[in-house]
């Protein structure tokens, strides 16, 4: 045995590793170089293969030194310049630099390797050029004999004045040394080696501490002791930074994936005659080693794709005046406390028409929900089992792995994926990563009398089901058991008997009884789990589970709770497999049941509440940012307002009765706030009682309930719903607030024209109202039509139009699309309304040329957007727009 | 982890044995692969779960699946009872309890007294069983723990 000390070998190893692991990219730095040698970067890969080479060869790994010093000799040439790097020649390099990699991954085995190929390769090119320096060779030879090999490489640097090298025969022992020290150096100062196996330790007594704390928690919650509460916060605190400083210790940066990429393109696209180039932002970004091992393959797998299937050929992309070389970008950042990292690639994208033959030929989907299909599902087509794009499955991406294993890994990870693509511009993949597996937040809910826990990040939310509404809500559809949800049908699976409990039936026979049911997604894909209750959410710690249990495809491992035991944690893409539900029929399902007669007309999503007894509200739901519950406790009243401490700050907060004709709340425990946004400030609407969030399509009456703060009403349900206007509320509530605006607005030009064009006339009035109190005129038509009678008519006097999408005889889109089409018209802007900013009509309406669009209830917005539009088309002259209309997301 | 190789080295030194019932049949393992013995019954119950996994406990911060020996060895499942206790192996990184009936003694033998298991042994597969000890009164079986917790 030539290498019998296992515990240098091992060493041998590890350092091997480190030099290698920066070579690959340095090779390819060399190859971008080209004929401009950077001798600093050649040194360097030659400095580390050296130091390979003499290593090996005092071990007696005879065939890694010959390896090495094959390549070490090429690359001296190369310092020299006696060699110009181009792709042959560093494609040579790379694969031998594989081939040590190999050889040391394997160092066991490695003296049985035949590595003959790649030395004489290497021996061929360095040969080729040195016709005319023969005496290198032999010096070089002697070098392989042991350590202080560097003696022997000086004779070539003589030539050039290499910095370290000004007198060759008293240096040589220390200088090749000290630079691969230098090298090395900064490494030992940036990062230590920790063995796993400590790592994890720490990991399983941070979760402990954790596990500790909640049982901490607990008891105190049952015994309301002063001082043990105070243990149990500082207990807390000082687990949660423990946590966080181990946690520290496992991150690694995402550019260990990444830095392979620039590899794997310049080989794939060499091989498909394609020209493409790497771009990498945010390699320092940190993830969990777990995370970073799980990503590798899927990350590899999107980044061949996109060589593959997104590049076009050199030729067709100069034909679409594209740079024939495609760029491909990984962008990897944080974004609410996850990783995201971003593939995009400026290729010709995904044809969504071929997709949808392509998967109605297979059966994937309908022809008829082919039609109805948007874009952009279309597009989310590519992650169905068995699909690939390319029309012919090459072997370099489509190795029988297609995308849909690609989102099911990176899931099963707990991260997401999500795809965008435009035909002729490139396609770009988000995937989001949590920071860490090792602890997350879950839900605990019970089943058949046990726990279980369901990680947040596939809960998209909770829905209770009373008893009176289960027979209404839940029925069988074509064999399976749905929930209607605002206008859809969810799939339902019972969790008793997903899991084969047995009185998994108990329920079935009480078709009364109220239903807890957790709405999961995985994927893009959603289904409610019926569950007996729900608990508590609680931060986990994730323990695997053992061996014998792995076939269990719905868990997801298994946690210890405050009270010592244990409890699974499900897996909700493995319980969706199980119960086969299946995601194409789902799509299919709309509810078409009991909405028919409502559907003629606009739809627009509205939360609706009851705040006094029988007094029903709604609001649209575009308008708010989120919704709260609180305790009645939880709210101050300072001077007559009242408060809500919140994050720090304090959110004011709108009783409804006190502001219009209303009941005074109904006395409960809880309350909800309704937060919003108004003037840039939030406010919160007090709302006693939540009942639904609706998608109706009704007539809105804006007269018989008219008063500030009030719109209009509706009747459903055979119940009239009084729908709140949020910005006469906050208005008619601190009137202080739009003081300035007032006066600016009495500066403000009446000399501005607005044409509005809307056919319901409930919001066409609403709209003049607040358009004319802005000092607008404004000139109102029932539909398309007529605004373009009056358009087109002489001396129309218009500045500015806005328009509703949906109108009879002639809608938005129509409109928008003449007027943009119109020599004389052309540079009139265009705000596009609408009660639903659905995508595709967002889409649709940039297509036309509308310039803005807006949700037709956030009359600040419109305003804001009115008000930008006139000034960037030069419409106010002199005058300037009130600074309170700020340039907020034009597509909210 | 290899029993076998622990057995044919010790011969001629003095072998631990580990007792313990399951049914009716007087078990043993080697000492050096019993990592503890405990009461701790709280199983919770794994859904879709092979038949013979009891459930899974709480081991001071690790999950551990517990086994049913019974089930393994083709008999009725096992019963609780208050000399019921998990006799936790390790195997490989992950520690794993087995459920027996009742704990007995730790017996010291000579390797060289173990002969060869029989095909059958009260009923239970002999392919579980390394080789069997008689004492005056009584067979011990000697458990081949790779074979038990290779049972899918």
């Amino acid at each position: 045995m030539p290498f019998d000390d296992p515990a240098l070998l091992a060493e041998f190893v590890t350092e091997s590793r480190e030099h290698l692991a920066d070579i690959e990219g340095e090779l390819l730095q060399i190859e971008a170089n080209g004929a401009n040698i950077d001798v600093d970067l050649v040194n360097q890969v030659f400095r580390a293969i050296h130091s390979i080479k003499g290593a090996a060869g005092f071990m007696g790994l005879t065939r890694v030194n010959e390896l090495a010093h094959a390549l070490e000799n090429v690359l001296g040439k190369m310092r020299n310049k006696e060699i110009t790097p181009d792709s042959p020649i560093v494609d040579v390099m790379l694969k031998a630099a594989d081939e040590l990699s190999g050889l040391i991954n394997n160092i066991e085995s490695s003296n049985d390797v035949d590595v003959s190929g790649h030395v004489e390769l290497l021996n061929q090119i360095f040969q080729n050029c040195s016709a005319h320096v023969p005496a290198a060779e032999v010096p070089v030879e002697d070098s392989a004999v042991d350590t202080p090999a560097a003696v022997a490489e000086q004779p070539e640097p003589e030539s050039k004045p290499t910095p370290a090298t000004p007198s060759v025969a008293k240096q040589p022992p220390t200088e090749p040394t000290a630079p691969v020290k230098q090298t090395a150096a900064p490494q030992v100062e940036s990062s230590i080696r920790v063995q796993v196996g400590v790592l994890d330790r720490l990991m399983n007594l941070a979760g402990e501490l954790v596990l500790g704390r909640n049982q901490l928690l607990q008891s105190v919650n049952s015994t309301d002791g002063n001082s043990l509460q105070a243990v149990s916060a500082r207990l807390d605190q000082v687990t949660s930074e423990l946590q966080e400083a181990i946690m520290q210790t496992r991150m690694q940066p995402i550019g260990n994936v990444f830095n392979k990429f620039p590899r794997v393109v310049r080989d794939l696209s060499a091989k498909l005659e394609k020209q493409c180039h790497v771009v990498m932002e945010g390699g320092e970004v940190e993830v969990d080693k777990t995370i970073i091992e799980a990503i590798g393959d899927p990350l590899t797998h999107m980044v061949r794709n996109s060589v593959d299937h997104g590049i076009e050929m050199p030729e067709r992309r100069m034909e679409a005046n594209k740079n024939p070389t495609g760029t491909i970008t990984l962008k990897a950042y944080h974004k609410a406390g996850k990783v995201r990292i971003d593939i995009c690639d400026d290729g010709g994208g995904i044809d969504t028409q071929r997709l949808k033959a392509k998967a109605v030929d297979k059966g994937i989907i309908t022809k008829e929900r082919a039609a109805q299909m948007s874009e952009r599902d279309a597009v989310w087509l590519v992650f169905h089992p068995g699909f690939s794009t390319a029309e012919k499955v090459s072997d370099l991406s489509g190795r029988g792995v297609g995308m849909d294993v690609v989102r099911t890994n990176i899931e099963k990870i707990g991260g997401s994926v999500d795809i965008e693509s435009t035909l002729g511009t490139g396609t770009t993949i988000q995937i989001t990563l949590p920071l860490t597996l090792a602890i997350i937040p879950s839900m605990l809910i019970r089943s058949g009398g046990r726990r279980f826990a369901v990680p947040q990040v596939n809960i998209v939310e909770l829905v209770r089901v009373r008893g009176s509404e289960t027979a209404q809500r839940i029925s069988n559809v074509k064999g399976a058991r749905v929930l209607r949800l605002r206008g859809t049908l969810l799939p339902l699976v019972e969790l008793n008997r997903a899991l084969n409990f047995a009185g998994a039936n108990d329920k079935e026979d009480a078709p009364d009884g109220p239903r807890q049911i957790v709405v999961v997604e995985s994927g893009q894909f959603r289904y409610g789990l019926i569950v007996d209750e729900i608990d508590d959410s609680e931060e986990i710690v994730v323990k695997p589970l053992g061996r014998h249990l792995k076939s269990c495809v719905c868990l997801a491992g298994a946690t210890i709770l405050g009270d010592g035991h244990v409890a699974p944690i499900l897996d909700v893409s493995g319980i969706a497999a199980k119960t086969d539900l299946r995601t194409h029929d789902q799509e299919t399902v709309q509810d078409h049941s009991n909405e028919d007669p409502l559907r003629s007309g606009e739809r627009h999503s509205l939360l609706m509440f009851t705040n006094g007894p029988e007094e029903h509200f709604a609001v649209p739901m575009t308008l708010i940012s989120r919704i709260e519950r609180i305790r009645i406790d939880q709210i101050d009243t300072v001077g007559g307002q009242e408060l809500l401490q919140y994050r720090g700050t304090s959110l004011p907060l709108l009783a409804i009765d006190r502001l219009i004709e209303a009941k005074s709340r109904a006395e409960t425990e809880n309350v909800h706030v309704v937060v919003f946004q108004i003037q840039g400030r939030e406010v919160g609407l007090i709302a006693a009682h939540l009942n639904d969030i609706r998608e109706v399509a009704v007539d809105i009456d804006g007269t018989t309930f008219r008063e500030p703060g009030v719109a209009g009403s509706i009747v459903l349900d055979e119940k009239t719903i009084r729908m709140l206007d949020l910005y006469e509320l906050t208005c008619k509530a601190h009137p202080n607030w739009f003081a300035e605006k007032k006066i600016e607005q009495a500066n403000a030009p009446s000399s501005c024209t607005i044409l509005l064009a809307e056919d319901s006339g409930f919001f066409r009035k609403k709209a003049k109202d607040y358009l004319m109190g802005e000092g607008f005129s404004v000139v109102d038509c029932e539909d398309g039509q007529y605004a373009w009678d009056h358009l087109s008519g002489p001396d129309h006097g218009i500045d500015l139009v806005i328009t509703d999408i949906e109108m009879p005889r002639m809608n938005g889109f129509e409109l928008t699309s003449r007027i943009k089409t119109d020599p004389e018209l052309s540079n009139l802007p265009v705000v596009a309304l609408t009660s639903l900013a659905s995508d595709e009509d967002q889409r649709r309406g940039a297509e036309v040329g509308v310039d803005d669009y807006q949700i037709k209830m956030d009359r600040e917005r419109v305003l804001s957007a009115v008000w930008r539009l006139l000034n960037k088309y030069g419409k106010t002259n002199k005058k300037t727009s009130p600074s309170t209309a700020k340039p907020e997301g034009c597509f909210s | 982890m290899s029993a076998s190789g622990t057995i044919t080295k010790s011969t001629g030194t003095d072998l631990q044995l580990a007792t313990f019932y399951v049914g009716e049949l007087l078990l043993s393992l080697p000492i050096e692969f019993v990592q503890e013995i405990n009461r701790n019954l709280e199983l919770t119950e794994v859904p879709h779960a092979p038949e013979h996994v009891r459930g899974v406990i709480n081991l001071r911060g690790d999950v551990a699946t517990v086994i049913d020996l019974r089930r393994i060895l083709g008999f009725d499942p096992a019963v609780v009872s208050s000399h019921s206790r998990n006799l936790i192996v390790r195997a490989g990184d992950e520690s794993i309890g087995l459920w027996v009936d009742r704990i007995a003694d730790i017996i010291s033998i000579s390797s060289d007294s173990i002969s060869p298991s029989p095909a059958n042994v009260s009923g239970a597969d002999g392919r579980f069983f390394k080789g069997v000890y008689r004492t005056e009164s009584e067979i011990v079986v000697i458990l081949d723990v790779d074979e038990v917790l290779s049972v899918e």
